[in-house]
């Protein structure tokens, strides 16, 4: 029997815009003290009217634009309703039926999977249970949410990863959101079933299970590939196919790594959906749509396409436009050069020193500290530095902002390239090591030890290439 | 909120103050013929002797008013004035209950748009209005603290769902008040009220800290004691609000020059207006009305081919109840005090067809049905404007049915209203004016309805009216 699994994900992404989606309050509640963000508008008191938030609608359709989405010229916004105690008016502002936008793509490794819309809507407040009692917190009610839908067009796992790391990674290039699973202001959850293909032939779907509570990456990924096995299980147990009412709510327990259920016959939910009368149509013109999409920078996949062509390997590219911090830092470092080999040693100092020294302080990059002419200045000296010096270099620029030229000549860091001063050091090292010069009559790769050994003496000055030279025409 | 039992000594006998119109009133406090205090403590008195008849008001403010009153600025607009308020909009430090024991005792946190600007411009709020609950009804007999009683017979109706504000003006309770109407809830009440109820264009006062009924159609405004007194107040309630994105984006209305007469306006008068139910003197007094406004210059225009108004009720009442059943869901049980068995018959009635029309598969039938037919009445005034400045008709069939006409009757309301729900569906401005009475001395109400956003010309023709009538003068006995 040939499975394959039908996984669409709906992705929940928290703008983070200074206010609220349809008040002035402060967005902001991830360690706030409760109920302290709040207003008669985001409190669902009597009378409250919601005013949407033009930035948040504006995002909403940056996004749509850099997933490729049609962008809806007329939308409205629409009431869902239904109850829970942290739903403050009894409904939810989102959009159903003409959502900002729509229709959109994303490319996994040339598999593409299909957008069915990016649409704006408001968050919830928050249910905390302690003791027996549930208290509310109103911080996160109202606070704008985009939902991002796709169709189930991913087929396995490690699909979805690709894609939620797409997404995310969009997201955060063009602003909108810090998309962290674990904050919770990326959320998604799964809906999968699978297609089985018996060997006469006949097609079975599974029931669809939606997933909740998913709270990283890897819980995405294991909650899938659980939910696979299960329900192949279960239905070589039951025989129990997909029909319109047995669609389920599953949560994902992290701990037992497993999923279990939570609601069943979803299919019979009615929001009793209809046009929002608060809150007149929103129109986007063909010329403001077009102002947007002039925000939108240069995206990951044209940055990759672009480093490549610079020679740079699909790892360092990859690399470098995993966020817009590091690519903008490295086009800022490269400036106006197109020379590869330019382009490699910075990729390098970016991939390599840099990247380091912030995974040891625990620090963000900080674009204003790189200092293009000093990245320049280090290369055209590069003959002259060792691969120890250079990091060393360009992290007192970093830091210090100091020029690496002058605190290269102040520390003695450039490398001797005098011969006259070089033949006095081989010299010594070919009297002090008979047995390492024995070795080299032998057998010539024996000369590393001996270039050891000037380095030693030199105190790492010596340009190893040239100690080299100077060595093997003296034994000559 | 307790009614103050003694009455302050007042001055030169002025016992009948409360009787003045909001001008009178001003220009009384200018020449400084009596204080705000003697006008407050006037009207509190007026409250205190009648109102137990009546039932106007669901809280009465007493001594904070009388507090406020010391301290009042006459020189502002309605500097020193006795106001009352419908029990929809919200007053910071005042219960507000829509007239629900869902709300009986919720206190607001924040002052309603219409509440800052009247209470800036000096206005004293001497009490809230009673209403049919939630504002569901024409009558107040769905109010949770009993019917309000009309002061030309405590044997009928003061209709609804503003029937507190219109009694305490016709009571002289007060000198001004406001009430809202969704589809006539100002209208009807002034009209079997005798009174002056001015319901501006959908979006011209904002909805910020009213309770929502249907949001697509509630329109705040004024019930007052003249045309004048309500465009005043119009005036200072109207204008952009940052806090409803459905307020019309202009500055403050303000009252156009008037008009010496109406010499080439044309009025429509759409013979659908007068439905064969509809009694014979009301059908008089506004046929008398069209004499006048001709007299007046104006010329009347037959329209006999107007979207028959009951196509609006089967609109309204769809569209109502599922906004209704919506807008109520936050009142949960969670918070203000009360769960929901503390709703009335008529408010579950509500949500429970409101919810049924807006289920999947209803819905296509039902809600978006009356939205296209909405449609349709929006484009019937719009045919209709081509062809006239305004329209007018009588507001209501009848004058005000009697005590418990509503009981047993769910579509009593829209029934009752109606000859104003096309309007309100339209959002169109209207204002209710007194052009008569019956045999039995119940007044009758005309209704002038415009183009949206032309209340200058809803005032114009209201205000030559008045002036050219006695009917606005006639007070009940009580």
């Amino acid at each position: 029997m040939k499975t394959t699994p039908i996984i669409g994900l709906e992705v929940h992404v928290e703008l983070k815009t200074k206010s609220k989606m349809f008040c002035g309050c402060d967005a902001a509640h991830f360690h706030v003290e409760a109920n302290t963000h709040t207003c008669p508008v985001c409190l669902g008191l009597p009378g409250a009217l919601p005013i949407p938030n033009k930035t948040a609608c504006e995002w909403c359709v940056k996004l749509g634009l850099a997933l490729g989405c049609t962008i809806n010229e007329e939308s409205f916004f629409e009431r869902k309703n239904y109850f829970y105690p942290d739903l403050a008016k009894g409904y939810q502002i989102t959009q159903l039926q003409k959502p900002f936008s729509i229709n959109g793509k994303l490319d996994i490794d040339g598999h593409i999977i299909r957008i069915n819309r990016a649409h704006m809507e408001e968050d919830t407040g928050k249910s905390v249970h302690i003791d027996g009692f549930t208290l509310l917190d109103f911080n996160r009610s109202g606070v704008p949410l985009v939902e991002i839908v796709s169709e189930p067009d991913l087929i396995s796992a490690e699909e979805a990863k690709k894609y939620l790391n797409k997404l995310q990674q969009i997201v955060r290039y063009i602003g909108i959101s810090d998309a962290d699973i674990e904050k919770g202001s990326m959320r998604c959850e799964p809906t999968v079933n699978v297609k089985m293909e018996t060997d006469d032939g006949q097609i079975i779907y599974t029931p669809l299970a939606e997933i909740k509570n998913v709270a990283s990456l890897t819980g995405v990924m294991n909650a899938i590939n659980y939910e696979i096995k299960r329900q192949i299980d279960q239905y070589q147990s039951d025989s129990i196919a997909k029909n319109s009412t047995n669609k389920t709510t599953r949560g994902w327990d992290a701990d037992k790594n497993q999923t279990f259920l939570q609601r069943e016959k979803e299919g019979s939910a009615d929001y009793r959906y209809f046009p929002e009368p608060d809150i007149p149509p929103i129109t986007f013109s063909k010329e403001q749509i077009e102002e947007i999409r002039q925000t939108l920078p240069e995206l990951p996949e044209a940055k990759i396409t672009k480093y490549k062509a610079l020679k740079l390997s699909d790892y360092d590219a990859g690399l470098l436009a995993e966020d817009s911090a590091f690519s903008f830092v490295f086009e800022k470092a490269l400036g106006s050069s197109t020379d590869p080999e330019f382009a490699k040693f910075t990729a390098n100092l970016l991939n390599g020193a840099i990247r380091t020294h912030l995974n040891e302080t625990q620090t963000e990059i900080d674009i204003n500290k790189i200092n293009a002419t000093h990245f320049q200045e280090i290369f055209s000296k590069k003959s002259e530095l060792s691969s120890t010096a250079i990091k060393q270099l360009i992290l007192e620029s970093y830091n210090s902002g100091i020029n690496p030229l002058i605190f290269a000549k102040d520390n003695n860091l450039f490398q001797i390239s005098d011969t006259g001063a070089l033949e006095q050091y081989a010299k010594e090292v070919i009297e002090s090591n008979p047995k390492a010069v024995e070795d080299y009559r032998k057998n010539p790769l024996a000369i590393g030890f001996l270039v050891g050994q000037l380095m030693k003496i030199s105190c790492g000055s010596a340009n190893p290439q040239t100690g080299k030279d100077i060595l093997e025409k003296l034994l000559k | 909120m307790a009614i103050l039992k003694q009455p302050l000594p007042l001055k030169n006998k002025m016992t009948d103050l409360f009787k003045l119109t909001l001008k009178e009133s001003k220009e009384g406090l200018k020449s400084k013929k009596f204080t705000a205090v003697e006008l407050v403590q006037s009207c509190l008195d007026r409250i205190n002797s009648v109102d137990k008849k009546l039932n106007s008001f669901v809280t009465i403010t007493g001594e904070n008013a009388l507090k406020e009153a010391e301290n009042s600025d006459i020189s502002l607009p309605l500097g020193g004035i006795p106001i009352a308020i419908k029990d929809n909009y919200l007053t910071v430090g005042l219960r507000t209950t829509a007239s629900s024991k869902v709300l009986d005792q919720y206190i607001a946190q924040y002052n309603a748009t219409a509440v800052e600007k009247l209470k800036k411009a000096g206005a004293i709020i001497i009490g809230k209005t009673n209403m049919d609950a939630w504002a569901h009804g024409s009558s107040t007999e769905t109010s949770d603290y009993g019917p309000s009683l009309n002061p030309w017979n405590t044997g009928h109706l003061p209709g609804g769902s503003s029937g507190g504000s219109a009694a305490a003006i016709a009571a002289d309770e007060t000198i001004i008040s406001v009430g809202s109407e969704t589809a006539g809830s100002i209208r009807q009440p002034s009209s079997w009220c005798g009174v002056v109820g001015f319901k501006p264009t959908y979006g011209r006062v904002s909805r910020y800290g009213i309770i929502a009924m249907k949001s697509s159609t509630d329109s705040p405004g004024p019930i007052c004691k003249t045309v004048d007194d309500a465009a005043v107040l119009l005036e200072i309630m109207s204008g952009n609000d940052v806090h409803d994105a459905t307020s019309i984006n202009e500055k403050p209305w303000i009252r156009p020059e008037m008009k010496k007469n109406l010499n080439g306006i044309k009025i429509g008068l759409p013979s659908c207006y007068f439905p064969k139910e509809i009694q014979s003197e009301v059908k008089a007094a506004v046929l008398m009305a069209v004499e006048t406004l001709k007299k007046l210059g104006a010329e009347v225009i037959e329209l006999t081919d107007v979207l028959d108004p009951k196509y609006s009720i089967a609109v309204y009442t769809i569209l109502q109840r599922s906004e209704v059943s919506s807008n109520l869901a936050r009142f949960d049980g969670v918070r203000y005090g009360h769960d929901r068995s503390y709703f009335g018959q008529e408010a579950k009635r509500r949500i429970m067809l409101g919810t049924y029309s807006l289920s999947a598969g209803y819905y296509d039938a039902y809600y978006l049905k009356a939205q296209k037919v909405r449609t349709l009445i929006c484009q019937d005034f719009d045919n209709q404007f081509q062809k006239v400045d305004a329209i007018i008709g009588p507001v209501s069939p009848t004058t005000a049915l009697k005590l418990g006409a509503a009981e047993g009757q769910s579509m009593f309301g829209e029934i009752q209203d109606m000859l104003v729900e096309p309007s309100s569906i339209a959002g169109l401005p209207g204002i209710s004016i007194p052009c008569g009475f019956d045999k039995i001395g119940l007044p009758i109400g005309l209704q002038i309805i415009t183009p949206q956003r032309r209340e200058d010309l809803v005032y114009q023709i209201a205000k030559l009216f008045e002036d050219n009538t006695e009917y606005h003068l006639q007070r009940p006995k009580l």
